[in-house]
């Protein structure tokens, strides 16, 4: 009985992994010590769309395992425990965040990234930061030192609470301790709070400040709830590999991926009616100080963009993911799941790229352009590898199902 | 293909996993409580219909006839002399009226959730709440339709409202989310009739069998002559609406999918709705209305507003008809903590306002935010605030939730705070616009008091009707997530555990 066999693959996958991860994280290294020098912010934002994407699935992951423990779901018990090695990337998360607030402390121009950052940044037809009286007014928050201790406290939060999730799962498996299970309930029903302030923080300072101008009070939830969905589809695609590559096989059922399918649907609903309202209560009230984020999204090939998302990041796979059959056919529940994925991607590309540049003609600014950029695919792929190494390298750690959860025979025995 | 990387047999690496697998035991409480049998929960359901009508049924009929002739007092006097008996006037041209239709509106939305999204979620638990939850939801929309209907003033051209062309060929403004609300609500009321009464068409069929079955063994000796004519009149009664069920294999699988249709109907409906009522006041460009956080907080608020009113009415009928073996501590624990989720989902929102209101430097969002804080309406404010956030927080501990008399009060506080903050975010607004000139104080006028204050006695008419003459539960989904349902529950069964 080879009892090691899921062990040394995961072994194998994780080192290759940690190749993949370091050879492209290098290289996107080299794009954001390409944009520190010639004082570029376009590597910089390639290294944060990485970073948001990796970032947004170990916090969708987090929510998820959090969300089943208060609602004491059974059917995904085998599941979270994927969720659990999911989420150990955060560390990892963290020191990759690390070199974006080194940036206003050691570059010449600390708002290299975040314009605000720096007083003498100009702005688009009137003055600079230092001058404008929006930032003037919002100087108590945004400020280098406050941010800073910001992004630190969202990071600690996350990985606070992933730590403990992570040991009382692990430690079930060995003790059987039911006390286990109790106390991540009672740590979750608080946690999905800490979660959910520490994500709308993230998303406020680190996407929606990149135009400081810009408000919305919808702007948290928009982020947990591309979060979610991101993390629900990776999820039936590693639960797919896992079958397929024999570490799940024969545990995890056809009836567990009708159920992260049914959740993919419901979040993609809930994804499409956040953007709408979004949306739809800034069209409606018409105020240039809202409109205008949403206008240099229809510019310098925005506007096909935002129409992908429409179509391509809710139409296409509401439909889709409305057949039963999309839910249980594995190539097709893989395949919109790498769909929802790659217009999650975009997703972030229109939250984060499009901004407003100085230039001289009518309107005082030009927008930045819908580029894909090399650096963009490296940062993506190179912070995955390592985050696919995190998640390997936490499968050593335990059983790869929670062995002794007291719900662990209702999942495995899980109908639909 | 659907099932190709599952069906292949283990293999020993997969063998050995599940070897090991010895689940820690977790007792949790059962659903129905006491070990009671299918019979004892039959009767139990039916008799609440069946026995005579109790003395507190009678005063309590009474008392909210009485309250209901307030509301009927008010329209009379606005109908017959104008809707400038209300207290609106500049510029506080929307007061009580659009508040307690989003009161209404909002307790309605616990029904739904039960009925419908709780469904699809697997709740089992909300079996012994659901029927109630969608009665409330059905009179809570009758009476929050009340005020938009007679707000028209001349209610004979309520029909306006409908795009249908006119003498004067005048469409109504399909711009208007109050035109959004007209089919909204309309559509929300029809599906939540039709789905709270296709769930009671097997109760209604056991009512009937019941009936049917007295009359036959006909043992009415020393009963009052009421007792057999009352059979009579259920025989024909519930066999109507039963619309002959008959408790066939055929008929309980149609029943299952077309609930399970409605319930997928109805969970977009329940969301629609209190969006396009928060619409109401976000498309506008007004301060303190004009937020992007609208449409899911007030989402959350309704649902926490009808968990709210379902412990208010669930809690009394539990101690007078001592259901407390099918309204469990379970139930109500779960109750607690849904309001304790949405009233801290809220807060969230609350807070979200505050800290954009100053985030975003427009210098008129920070000054009606301060004015909630610190202005003429603060103590509505402190008023919401506490009820909606801090009460429920109280839900925590499980000493609050176990003492049902506490629980009940703590309910009544989240009504009074939801209602406080659709007042907060309707009149603090529209009291201190952009022309300070032209600032107001609101105060109702005795016409808004008698018409809200009555439409608590339409609502508990209606309510006590509901009580006396239908299933008050769905006797079949009760029974199904008891434990004697489960076929390989037995072992488990004797341990008290439930699947």
């Amino acid at each position: 009985m080879n009892t090691d066999a899921p062990q040394v693959y995961g072994k194998k996958a994780g080192t290759l992994a940690l190749l993949v991860g370091l050879v492209f994280t290098g290289f996107a290294g080299f794009g954001f010590y390409q944009g520190w020098v010639a004082g570029d912010s376009r590597p910089l934002m390639s290294w944060l769309i990485g970073i948001a994407f990796w970032l947004s699935i170990a916090v969708g992951m987090l929510f998820i395992t959090q969300i089943w423990h208060v609602f004491h779901a059974r059917w995904p018990t085998i599941l979270r425990r994927q969720c659990e090695h999911g989420f150990s990337a955060f560390p990892v998360l963290l020191i990759l965040f690390i070199p974006l607030l080194l940036v206003p402390f050691l570059h010449e121009n600390p708002g290299l990234l975040w314009k605000w950052m720096n007083g003498v940044n100009e702005l688009p037809g009137h003055g600079t930061v230092g001058e404008d009286p929006i930032y003037v007014w919002k100087q108590p928050y945004l400020n280098i030192n406050f941010f800073t201790v910001r992004a630190v406290g969202v990071f600690f939060t996350f990985i606070l609470l992933a730590t403990f999730l992570r040991k009382w799962s692990f430690d079930t498996d060995k003790t059987g301790d039911i006390n286990n299970t109790h106390k991540a309930r009672r740590l979750s029903s608080i946690g999905l709070f800490l979660c959910a302030g520490a994500a709308t923080m993230g998303a406020i300072d680190w996407f929606k400040a990149l135009e400081y101008h810009w408000f919305s009070t919808m702007y948290g939830v928009w982020f947990f709830a591309a979060s979610m969905r991101a993390a629900l589809a990776i999820l039936l695609i590693l639960s797919v590999i896992l079958v397929t590559r024999g570490y799940l096989k024969g545990i995890l059922k056809q009836s567990h991926r009708y159920d992260i399918g049914c959740m993919m649907l419901a979040f993609t609903v809930f994804w499409a009616y956040i953007s709408f309202s979004q949306y739809f209560l800034v069209y409606n009230a018409n105020i240039p100080e809202e409109t205008f984020w949403y206008n240099i999204r229809e510019k310098n090939g925005w506007w096909p963009i935002s129409m992908c998302l429409v179509f391509g990041h809710f139409l296409i796979p509401f439909l889709i993911l409305l057949w039963y059959k999309s839910k249980i056919v594995v190539w097709r529940s893989v395949a919109i799941s790498a769909w929802i994925l790659t217009f999650h991607i975009i997703d972030l590309y229109w939250n984060i790229v499009p901004g407003k540049i100085p230039a001289e003609n009518d309107y005082g600014y030009t927008v930045r352009p819908f580029t894909v950029e090399i650096f963009d695919l490296a940062a993506i792929i190179g912070f995955g590898g390592l985050c696919i190494w995190a998640f390997c390298r936490s499968m050593n750690k335990a059983e790869p199902i929670p062995v002794r959860d007291p719900n662990i025979e209702n999942s495995l025995n899980y109908i639909e | 293909m659907a099932s190709s990387p599952n069906d292949s047999p283990l293999s020993p690496t997969q063998a050995a996993i599940l070897s090991k697998v010895e689940p820690a035991e977790l007792v949790e409480q059962p659903l129905v409580a006491n070990d009671r049998d299918f019979n004892w929960v039959t009767n139990k359901i039916c008799r609440i219909v069946e026995t005579k009508t109790p003395t507190w049924w009678w005063v309590c009929m009474a008392m909210a006839l009485l309250t209901a002739s307030f509301t009927g007092m008010g329209l009379a006097y606005l109908v017959s002399t104008g809707v400038g008996v209300w207290g609106l006037a500049n510029p506080i041209n929307w007061g009580w009226a659009i508040v307690n239709f989003v009161f209404w509106i909002g307790i309605g939305h616990a029904g739904t959730l039960i009925s419908a999204v709780l469904c699809l979620l697997k709740q089992g638990w909300r079996t012994s709440i659901n029927r109630a939850a969608e009665a409330m939801t059905i009179f809570a929309v009758i009476c929050a339709g009340i005020f938009p209907l007679f707000h028209v003033g001349r209610i004979w051209f309520a029909w306006w409202l409908f795009p249908l062309p006119n003498a004067n060929a005048i469409w109504p403004q399909f711009r208007s989310p109050l035109e959004w609300d007209v089919f909204a609500v309309s559509t929300y009321g029809t599906v939540s009739v039709l789905f709270w009464y296709m769930g009671m068409i097997p109760d209604l069929g056991v009512l009937r069998d019941r009936a049917v079955q007295r009359l036959k063994l006909g043992a009415y000796e020393g009963s009052s002559w009421l007792t057999k004519r009352m059979d009579i009149f259920r025989k024909y009664f519930y066999a109507i609406f039963a619309m002959g069920w008959r408790n066939a294999g055929n008929h309980w699988r149609n029943y299952e999918m077309a609930y399970l249709v409605l319930a997928g109907l109805s969970t977009p409906l329940v969301l629609s709705v209190h969006t396009i009522v928060s619409f109401d006041f976000a498309v506008a460009q007004l301060p303190g209305w004009h937020t992007t956080i609208f449409p899911p907080y007030f989402v959350a608020g309704a649902i926490f507003s009808g968990f709210g009113m379902v412990l208010t009415l669930m809690l009394p009928l539990r101690a007078v008809y001592g259901l407390h073996d099918l309204i469990t501590q379970r139930h109500i624990d779960n109750m607690c903590k849904i309001c304790l989720g949405t009233g801290s989902i809220v807060g969230y929102a609350y807070i979200m306002e505050f800290f954009i209101a100053w985030y975003g430097a427009n210098p008129y969002e920070s000054f009606a935010f301060i004015n909630r804080g610190f202005g003429q309406y603060s103590w509505a404010y402190y008023m919401m605030f506490a009820c909606n956030v801090f009460t429920p927080q109280l839900f925590w501990f499980k000493a609050v939730r176990r003492n049902a008399a506490l629980v009940w009060v703590m309910s009544i506080f989240i009504n009074v705070g939801m209602w406080f903050e659709r007042f907060v975010i309707t009149v603090t607004s529209l009291a201190n616009d952009f022309l300070p000139s032209s600032w107001g104080y609101y105060s109702p006028t005795i016409v808004d008091v008698f018409t809200f204050f009555g439409t608590f006695g339409v609502f508990s008419v209606l309510f006590l009707m509901f009580v006396r003459f239908l299933p008050l539960m769905p006797i079949g989904e009760v029974k199904y997530v008891m434990p004697q349902a489960d076929p390989h529950c037995h072992s488990s069964h004797q341990k008290g555990e439930q699947h």
